[in-house]
């Protein structure tokens, strides 16, 4: 019982942590605690996808379709900023169901490609398309809450505490039988009733619409964008990485994983300012090999945290 | 030039390109029909060898495309230890944990080449780069020429190992029916590692001709993985002999798009994109039962 305890401690300690961050930190602290939330949210929202046994690399394209539908609505029909959120989440739904319909019949490794060249498509289309989308140059917004990084440390903050409720519940709810089921044999799970099609729709949509919630933020955050930032694979790759360095199928796990590798990597970036990116490489691959469950299987391997 | 010069041209042009998408589409085609295994770091391989082409040239003189044998020992014995500990560990662990592993592996050698290399774009010019030969007014590159010609020499080279051989006869069985291959007796092992072993060799292969009529930088290679993928998917996954025409199409259909759509170069980069979701759509009774 006392190590049931322990848990919820550090449950509310993290809380109350994420709460009190940006007003006990600089500028600086701030910025980055504000990345790091918005990594936490990819990570969570590439490991719903993961749960269904998806191998998604869609959530580039999402992230980056939500940024430039959230700043094109803002800027061009003139839309207030949740409005312009709202429109994204409309659009990132539609191709959601769109793009699940023709490929989440595929199979593991077929549904990674199409999901892959899906993401490239789109970074082809911002580029050509510079009436709309102002080409290689990118948009501008202007700064979210008139650079207020308090604010926007709290709307980050809300959005990953949606994400985090929307875990819990598909941890807790038949959801989760679902996936461990299609996970475990997706054949013998569809023999037993559970409709795989139906249930991946539903985790790829979930998946989609908080990266494109991620994008739109990341959008009016920074200001500016372009396609090859929106779109780049580098954003989508950290996060994945974040997912399984930290633990796939937990809430926890891509949390955790973000905060860790947000700190690695702003530590690398100072180190080597080019390729930095080494380090999601080589921890993907030193996370298949040696760490299945992530940090949070080897959490759960110390005896006072169980 | 007339309508019908600029149709020759875009054409050619589009055929001359396609050896190389055959030449890396076929590695890749080869470990997934052979090993099962969907390596997304196989166009990584035709990056480094793209590297030691321009290396190869501009500190030694040595024309890449003569090199070519002894490359290719060498990407093939790389791809067999590749194979050894890295493909090997993971084989059995799911198509999650291959994909995860591989895109590592890709990620890993992009920022190696980034910070060893540099991000500038790296050329060189052989002898032949800007020499051309022309029929009916239309223009063929003798680099491009020569590398088709490579390329042709390869493929069917290949495909005569893979038919009148013992090895490729092994090769076949195991892509077939991998257990019926092991009653009889064949080393599954081996053949994999062979079959890895000829797909990195084929990649280095094609790497080498992108140091010649292209360039090298450190996200060449993974251009080269999707379009390869574009090809094995409207090929068939795993379908070695399909690769030619899809290679063919792409090449062809990059070339018509490039020359005329407006702005046609830009688009071009998304036709791969087309062919990998039709070839998806259409084998969709087939696929789902891999």
């Amino acid at each position: 019982m006392k190590n049931f305890k322990l848990k919820y401690v550090i449950v509310a300690a993290a809380i109350i942590l994420a709460g009190i961050f940006p007003f006990i930190t600089g500028e600086y602290y701030r910025h980055l605690g504000i990345l790091t939330l918005m990594y936490a949210v990819l990570a969570l929202s590439w490991d719903f996808a993961a749960r269904a046994e998806l191998v998604s690399f869609a959530h580039t394209g999402f992230f980056g379709l939500g940024a430039y539908t959230s700043a094109l609505t803002f800027l061009k029909l003139g839309f207030p900023l949740y409005l312009s959120f709202a429109a994204a989440v409309l659009l990132t739904i539609v191709v959601a169901i769109a793009l699940g319909y023709l490929t989440l019949r595929l199979s593991g490794i077929y549904f990674a490609i199409a999901t892959l060249a899906f993401s490239e498509v789109l970074l082809v289309v911002a580029l050509q398309l510079p009436n709309v989308t102002g080409g290689a140059m990118g948009i501008s917004v202007p700064s979210l809450f008139g650079g207020m990084r308090v604010y926007s440390y709290c709307l980050i903050l809300g959005i990953l505490a949606l994400a985090v409720v929307v875990s819990i519940y598909l941890e807790r709810s038949h959801y989760h039988l679902a996936f461990s089921a299609m996970r475990t044999s997706p054949g013998a799970a569809s023999v037993l009733g559970v409709n795989t099609v139906r249930y991946r729709l539903a985790s790829f949509t979930l998946s989609a619409i908080f990266s494109c919630l991620a994008g739109a933020f990341y959008v009016h955050y920074t200001t500016t964008t372009i396609p090859y930032e929106a779109f780049s694979l580098t954003i989508g790759v950290a996060s994945m990485v974040m997912a399984v360095l930290g633990g796939l199928y937990s809430t926890a796990g891509p949390v955790l994983g973000a905060i860790v590798l947000k700190i690695i990597e702003e530590y690398m970036r100072v180190t080597i300012p080019y390729g930095y990116m080494i380090i999601y490489g080589l921890i993907l691959v030193a996370g298949i090999l040696f760490l299945p469950k992530g940090l949070v299987g080897v959490q759960k391997k110390w005896k006072f945290l169980k | 030039m007339s309508a019908g010069q600029l149709f020759g041209q875009a054409l050619i042009n589009g055929i001359l390109i396609s050896g190389i998408y055959a030449l890396a589409a076929s590695g890749l085609a080869l470990a997934f029909g052979v090993v099962k295994f969907l390596n997304l770091a196989h166009g990584e391989f035709l990056m480094l060898a793209a590297y030691l082409g321009i290396f190869l040239f501009s500190s030694y003189g040595l024309d890449p495309l003569l090199m070519t044998p002894v490359v290719f020992t060498l990407f093939f014995i790389l791809g067999a230890v590749y194979y050894k500990t890295l493909v090997k560990p993971v084989l059995k662990a799911g198509e999650l944990n291959q994909l995860l592993l591989t895109f590592g592996i890709s990620i890993f050698l992009q920022n190696l080449a980034l910070i060893l290399f540099g991000g500038t774009i790296r050329t060189i010019s052989v002898p032949y780069r800007t020499h051309t030969i022309s029929f009916w007014g239309i223009n063929f590159g003798t680099a491009r020429l020569l590398i088709l010609l490579l390329s042709i020499v390869l493929l069917v080279g290949l495909y005569q190992v893979l038919q009148r051989t013992r090895v490729g006869r092994s090769i076949r069985a195991v892509s077939q029916e991998p257990e019926g291959a092991a009653l009889v007796g064949i080393d599954s092992e081996a053949v994999y590692l062979i079959a890895l072993g000829i797909a990195v060799g084929f990649a280095s292969v094609a790497g080498m001709m992108l140091s010649i009529i292209f360039h090298a930088e450190p996200m060449v290679g993974f251009n080269f993985t999707l379009k390869g993928l574009a090809v094995v998917v409207m090929a068939g996954l795993g379908n070695v002999y399909g690769v030619i025409w899809a290679s063919l199409i792409l090449g062809i259909s990059e070339s018509f798009i490039g020359v005329y759509l407006p702005n046609g170069t830009g688009w071009s980069g998304a036709i791969f994109f087309l062919m990998i979701l039709g070839g998806l759509i259409i084998r969709h009774s087939r696929v789902s039962e891999v």
